[in-house]
């Protein structure tokens, strides 16, 4: 924004709507101000909603729990995994958590490298989702081992049976990948939040919350000597954890491409696996940040510009989404494997084709309503893409590893899939476990950047300002 | 304890006028200069007479340092100390290490610049610096920017960086004092140590308790519970309790044919060795002996060996006259009856085995009396 005394040239009011720049800040903010709206929150009693809120979704949670304790108690068996579909829920669940996670990291490091300023509203946001998303993640691998006490045996370490773990596997490279993505996303998220415990520990009254938020903040100051480095160590870290959030997905795809499986082994899948996962986070993150600025009257700095890019990047996943699909359309035609080809005719006719159905519905068709500038600004709209989109891509999952394994080279081991009501109890707990972290989140910690914020309010550096897109 | 003035903090509002008045300050060598604001304030660090951070070549040593361990890792544990070949690959297969390369890279580096900016670098966390002390913290985290003359070396001209920051146009000014810092004595080290212990002491015992008194629960023990023989345990299986039941009555297992003599002598004088003596005969035989009879009778059959050492007990010697003259029979007879101390190996050796240990003894007598003509 440029000072008030700039002369505004005519050619900007005459602009067409979708030509003008993006309107990242409505009604003054500053600093102090901003504060007072951010920081208020862990004071504060929550309101009423809030508590009816976290009581659903800590009973989604319980179901979730009990379901958990069913599958520790009488084993793996409680799922509905046979062979040849060994990769039932647990596999879905985890791809399909993971990839919600990619968002949160896309807004915080790529779109930082990229200096797009209308991230930093919504970053701390997305940034705690993926780390609530990777924990999400994390249960279901665990629990498929089997005997998940002993999930420390996937890392490689000396042991008494002189065994160390198979380095040419893709599943342990999704060991090392998904565990430093969930390291290095809290580190990310830990450095973000350093300067906000700092401002919270100085206007919080003394007390218990404020010995948490002085040791949270390490003491920090605000040293320009401090921000020097601070800043280094964001860039850094950001263009690090760029190259991890594309390489996390790539590698959670090579457990299905590096295998022989008709429907898997294909070179599109890493990716193809990286866009589905933004595509999916998208949704996630403005499903909850409709429900956030509403709720905490954040609407000034979370503006409908903000979602309206943000559904924009949901349709041009789409686009890739729909490119991918018709990709593995052309391989398994182009291929002249009849294998391959079968298991694609599955994917829409066969005892699941509903479900091919429903992905190509939710992830292709629908989203193209964001074409429309009305649709990416009306909420119950965008409510309705990002559901549809989480259905779908949730859907996308199903089809690929249910559909690719149930009917694989061998006419005589092709067997179906059903999952029981335990495999739906841990779904559902895992996203009562999600949206319970999120509202503990927004209730104790500042749900937006402030420092970060402050950085790029108008007139806040010397000399360049200015909140531009 | 008297406190002395560390520094002097003066408030601002506008990051302009905060490059300015830092600019112009430092050039008057007043004490070493600081400034403390909410945001990173472009081009303060410079004004105050900052170069660049070392922090990325930091990283960049610790990042291809994690891309080296993580080869050398992979390769060590792949090629050298655990090789299996999987799918045809070979053992040091670079390529499929590169994933977990990549993801060694990233963490070292990201830990490096994360930790190292914080606790190297910064210096946190630290709790006690004069300006967390200060008034002015409160605006400072909020939307003040402070330029701040602090001492370093020789003590701080309280006035003269008042007026500076005053003529340079600073809102308010804040004299921060140095806090009270606590002194390290006697009694707050044995305070300290005492308390390490204590946290040891309630570490151990909490964990030994929980161990010993909670009950822990066995999860997904079904498997383990299942009916099943167990060695030297009653099985649920008969209603005897035996794993092994006897033969029904009236019945002879293969090889177990009860003996027509009750006395090894008996066996000598109506039984011949019915088995060829083969290389596999031998062989077996070998083999029989070793796990059963030498631990007795010694490895070459002189009656000498650890156990009996060891006992006291007098096993027979095969290498004497005696028993070199005795028949077949009779040594496949001591098998099946018994002798002296020496149970019987009927139920242990099947009637082939017996045959087999009987060549074998006659094959170790020859053995420990050749005479010139075997050597041929």
């Amino acid at each position: 924004m440029k000072p008030a005394t700039a002369p505004v040239p005519d050619v900007a009011t005459s602009m067409p709507e979708g030509l003008k720049p993006f309107v990242l800040l409505e009604g003054a903010v500053t600093p102090a101000s901003l504060d007072d709206q951010v920081l208020k929150f862990p004071a504060q009693r929550p309101p009423r909603a809030w508590y009816v809120a976290i009581a659903f979704t800590l009973s989604l949670l319980a179901i979730g729990l009990v379901s958990i304790g069913y599958t520790l108690y009488y084993g793996i068996g409680m799922w509905g995994n046979n062979r040849p579909v060994a990769w039932g829920f647990g596999i879905i669940n985890f791809v399909f958590w993971v990839g919600i996670g990619h968002a949160g990291t896309l807004i915080s490091a790529i779109l930082f490298l990229f200096r797009a300023r209308w991230r930093n509203a919504i970053a701390r946001f997305s940034e705690a989702m993926t780390i609530f998303a990777v924990m999400c993640a994390a249960i279901f691998p665990v629990l498929h081992t089997g005997r998940p006490w002993f999930g420390y045996w996937l890392f490689p370490y000396p042991n008494e049976r002189a065994l160390w773990v198979n380095f040419r596997s893709p599943l342990v490279w999704d060991v090392f990948a998904v565990s430093t993505y969930f390291s290095v996303s809290l580190m990310f998220w830990y450095l973000g939040l350093v300067p906000d415990f700092a401002s919270l520990r100085d206007r919080t009254e003394e007390g218990w919350r404020k010995r948490i938020y002085t040791v949270l903040s390490l003491g920090w100051r605000g040293a320009t000597s401090h921000w020097l480095h601070y800043d280094k160590a964001y860039l850094l870290l950001a263009g690090l954890a760029t190259g991890l959030v594309i390489s996390v997905h790539s590698v959670v795809s090579f457990d299905f491409a590096v295998s022989l499986v008709p429907g898997w082994h294909m070179t599109i899948f890493p990716p193809y696996f990286v866009a589905g996962a933004i595509f999916a986070g998208f949704a996630m993150v403005v499903m909850a940040l409709v429900v956030v600025r509403k709720t905490m009257n954040l609407s000034n700095l979370i503006t409908d510009d903000h979602l309206d890019v943000m559904n924009r990047l949901i349709l041009a996943m789409s686009c890739i989404m729909g490119y991918a699909y018709f990709m593995e359309g052309g391989t398994a035609w182009y291929s002249a494997n009849p294998y391959i080809q079968h298991t694609f005719k599955n994917y829409v006719t066969g005892f699941y084709g509903w479900a091919g159905i429903t992905t190509i519905t939710c992830n292709i068709i629908i989203p193209q309503l964001f074409w429309f500038r009305r649709v990416r600004r009306s909420i119950p709209a965008m409510i309705f893409i990002a559901v549809a989109v989480t259905l779908g891509m949730w859907m996308e999952r199903f089809v690929i590893i249910i559909i690719s394994l149930h009917q694989d080279y061998l006419p005589s081991s092709w067997h179906n899939y059903i999952p029981t009501k335990i495999d739906f109890g841990v779904l559902v707990g895992s996203f009562g476990l999600f949206f319970t972290l999120v509202l503990l989140f927004a209730r104790v910690m500042p749900v937006i950047a402030t420092s970060e914020m402050k950085a790029s309010l108008p007139g806040a550096q010397a000399h360049h300002g200015g909140t531009t897109l | 304890m008297t406190s002395a003035p560390f520094a002097v903090l003066g408030l601002y509002s506008k990051a302009e006028k905060i490059i300015d008045a830092a600019t112009k300050i430092r050039q008057r060598k007043l004490g070493h200069l600081e400034a403390y604001t909410p945001y990173p304030v472009h081009g303060l660090d410079h004004a105050i007479g900052l170069g660049p951070s070392k922090l990325g070549k930091l990283v960049m040593v610790m990042g291809l340092l994690g891309t080296g361990l993580a080869l050398l890792f992979e390769g060590w544990t792949s090629a050298v100390d655990y090789p299996v070949i999987t799918g045809g690959k070979p053992l040091f297969s670079w390529q499929a290490f590169v994933p977990v390369m990549f993801e060694v890279t990233v963490l070292f580096a990201t830990f490096t610049a994360g930790l190292a900016m914080l606790f190297l670098f910064n210096k946190l966390p630290f709790f006690g610096h004069p300006v967390l002390h200060s008034k002015a913290i409160k605006d400072i985290t909020r939307d003040k920017l402070a330029l701040s003359i602090e001492q370093s070396g020789a003590a701080l001209d309280i006035e003269a960086a008042r007026n500076a920051l005053l003529e340079n146009g600073a809102e308010t000014v804040e004299v921060v004092e140095l806090p009270a810092w606590p002194r390290l004595t006697l009694v707050s080290l044995l305070r300290s140590m005492a308390a390490i212990v204590a946290a040891c002491v309630v570490a151990g015992v909490g964990i030994y308790s929980i161990q010993k008194l909670l009950p822990v629960v066995l999860p997904m023990v079904h498997m383990h519970d299942q009916p099943k023989l167990n060695a030297f345990r009653s099985s649920t299986f008969f209603a005897d309790g035996r794993g092994m039941q006897p033969a029904v009555a009236g019945t002879v297992a293969r090889g177990h044919l009860p003996p027509a003599f009750s006395k090894p002598e008996e066996a000598g004088q109506i039984l011949a060795n019915p088995v060829a003596l083969t290389k596999q005969v031998a062989d077996r035989g070998h083999k029989v002996f070793n796990d059963h009879c030498a631990v007795c009778h010694g490895t070459v059959g002189d009656g000498v060996a650890l156990l009996s050492r060891a006992y006291g007990a007098k096993p027979g010697n095969f290498m004497t006259a005696e028993m070199q003259k005795q028949p077949d029979g009779y040594i496949y007879g001591v098998l099946m009856l018994g002798k002296n101390a020496m149970p019987s190996y009927a139920a242990d050796l099947d009637e082939s085995d017996r045959w087999a240990v009987v060549h074998y003894i006659r094959i170790l007598q020859r053995s420990q009396n050749a005479k010139d003509e075997d050597l041929k």
